[in-house]
């Protein structure tokens, strides 16, 4: 076990190094320890201050994606279960939509993270409060709100898009946001995508042992003494927020939050106190090396994130699954 | 006293060294600032690398985006961005000492911040009329240092339009549509009143046949029959032309029965420039054509 934390680490270490080292014009190791030591060349800091905050950004995502997709896997114990799925990702792009292409007068730069975080929240509060008044708030209750939701979301999103946009506010901004845009925050920001990405993992250890109890079938959750109903909304909760900090800093990064908990699954086991953690350091590892790629890939362009993310990790997540399942 | 003297003379000696930094508004309302006159400039944009042309420093170009074309002697310098976006490591290679961007595509977003933060002066401009193209010109050249050829270039510019005005002074204006693009669904983009296009052809002596601020960009085949158009426009070559008026239901526009649907340069009237005058010179010829010369 302590290997697969060992491995897990050195790879994520790896991957943060590669990330500063990618770009249009890669870096080599010296080059890249002269800038983390201060170095005021405008290479050095084109590493130091520019792509440094974007790959940790990049990780703490890739991270809050990983624990948002290994806690609604477990809530509504279903493998296809993933982070967007509460209508998260509607809400949030709309949310981006509006900070995106309509003059607010408010800087962008915060405006776009904190609306596509409301967005994102709300969204799924809607979907919690339709099923509530629907009836149950149960596993088939909340999917199909979140469907209906999601839809309606979408349409919006897609009316404001053509109806704001012009010569000079392009809908390229928000389509590319919508394929996953990691922000590069500056120092502070940073810090709070820090803190919250830790607050958030802490919020999800303490649901691990009722993900579990879940896991064995409601009734028999029921008998060890959880409050299904309960519980189910608490987790619910958590994992809106977890997935609208995901989406404010890193827009909507494809099949990461689907992929990276069954990956973390086959390293440490289905239960979900070394779970959640795993699909976390997963989720870093693979969205560090994705956006890598999408910056690298072909100058003197930036592919979208969640093209990466999609493209190499559709591919890769299914070999590693004919392996898992010849064996 | 005799410090004090010294002292202001310090000052006054020191007064033009600081006094070469010049600092620019720009259309953010952003404060650029630029220690001495930029020699290596990065601009993003067909229409910026026109503007930069125009006031004679072409030759101090150092970066382009993938679809500039014009003037010719730039056409070869490096790329720093394209269709899919723009590249803040090829901008930075550069090493450029002004950035000049308009807010299309994904530039503004790409850019702006991770120059403000690396510290390489970057200018934004924006073209919602042709009076604001010609601002343009006259802030690049006052960001550049040569502010008296930018009001030398404007001004022979401006005397070109008002020869146009006085010329159509007093004529009846035909009801006008320019077609500048076509999208998957058989919509048509046209020309929209508070775009420097709407206002180039108001110069050249049109009237807007959709003159209303409208809130989509796209308008069906339909709605440019309805509105009946004396002249239609199309930005674009003559074969994509002919191609899109010989499709079905086209032969009820009345416009093309009296053959008055015409070409227009692209490059004229869709890349914000100082070729716009070249453009409404032209255009007012054909929409005038007994108007005296």
């Amino acid at each position: 076990m302590i290997r697969v934390w060992a491995t897990l680490a050195a790879l994520l270490v790896a991957a943060i190094l590669l990330g500063l080292a990618a770009g249009h014009d890669w870096a080599g190791p010296a080059e890249i320890v002269r800038a983390l030591s201060g170095d005021p060349s405008l290479d050095s800091r084109l590493i130091a201050d520019w792509r440094l905050p974007r790959v940790l950004a990049a990780a703490g995502v890739g991270a809050l994606l990983g624990l948002g997709g290994c806690l609604f896997q477990g809530l509504f114990r279903n493998p296809l279960a993933e982070p967007y799925l509460l209508g998260s990702a509607g809400g949030a792009a709309i949310g981006a939509t509006v900070a995106l292409l309509v003059p607010l007068g408010v800087p962008q730069h915060w405006l776009l993270p904190v609306l596509a975080f409301l967005g994102a929240w709300g969204a799924t509060l809607l979907v919690l409060g339709v099923s509530r008044v629907a009836g149950a708030v149960d596993a088939a209750g909340l999917l199909l709100a979140g469907v209906a939701i999601a839809a309606v979301l979408g349409a919006l999103r897609s009316f404001l898009m053509l109806a704001l946009s012009d010569e000079t506010v392009s809908l390229q901004v928000v389509l590319s946001w919508t394929l996953g845009g990691i922000q590069t925050p500056g120092w502070s920001g940073l810090a709070l995508l820090a803190a919250l990405t830790l607050a958030c993992f802490l919020l999800a250890q303490r649901t691990a042992r009722g993900l579990d109890l879940l896991g064995l079938g409601e009734a028999m959750a029921h008998g060890f003494g959880l409050d299904v109903k309960r519980f189910v909304a608490l987790a619910v909760l958590v994992g809106a927020a977890v997935v609208a900090v995901a989406v404010s800093f890193g827009g909507l990064v494809a099949f990461v939050g689907l992929a990276a908990p069954h990956i973390a699954r086959w390293l440490v086991g289905p239960r979900h106190g070394p779970l959640i953690p795993a699909s976390g350091l997963v989720g870093a590892i693979v969205v560090v090396l994705a956006d890598a790629i999408a910056r690298s890939a072909l100058p003197p362009a930036e592919v979208p994130l969640g093209l990466i993310t999609a493209v190499a990790g559709g591919p890769f997540f299914l070999i590693l699954l004919a392996r898992r399942l010849r064996s | 006293m005799r410090l004090i003297a010294a002292a202001a003379l310090t000052i006054a000696l020191a007064a033009p060294a600081a006094g070469e930094a010049v600092t620019v508004a720009d259309a953010l309302g952003r404060q650029v600032t630029l220690q001495r006159p930029p020699q290596r400039l990065v601009t993003i944009f067909a229409s910026n690398t026109e503007l930069v042309a125009s006031v004679g420093l072409a030759d101090r170009i150092v970066g382009i985006e993938s679809f500039t074309r014009f003037p010719p002697e730039v056409v070869g310098r490096p790329q720093v961005g394209g269709r899919l976006g723009f590249s803040v490591d090829r901008v930075v290679r550069q090493r450029p000492d002004l950035v000049i961007v308009t807010p299309a595509r994904q530039a503004v977003h790409q850019l702006v911040d991770p120059m403000e933060r690396l510290g390489i002066p970057i200018l934004v401009v924006t073209h919602r009329s042709v009076d604001e193209v010609f601002a343009n010109i006259r802030l690049v050249a006052k960001a550049a240092g040569v502010e008296a050829r930018g009001e030398a270039v404007t001004h022979a510019l401006q005397s070109r339009l008002d020869a146009v005005a006085r010329r159509l002074a007093g004529r009846g204006r035909p009801r006008v549509i320019m077609i500048t693009g076509r999208v998957a669904t058989g919509l048509m983009l046209i020309a929209r009143p508070g775009s420097y296009t709407a206002d180039a052809m108001v110069a050249a002596g049109a009237r807007l046949a959709f003159d209303q601020p409208q809130m989509l960009p796209q308008v069906s085949p339909e709605a440019i029959l309805r509105s009946d158009p004396d002249i239609v426009l199309f930005a674009g070559s003559e074969a994509d032309r002919r191609e899109l008026f010989a499709r079905p239901g086209w032969q009820h526009l009345r416009a093309l029965r009296e053959n008055r649907v015409l070409t227009v340069s692209r490059a004229e009237f869709l890349i914000p420039g100082p070729r716009v005058v070249d453009g409404i010179e032209k255009l007012a010829a054909v929409l005038h054509p007994d108007a005296p010369r």
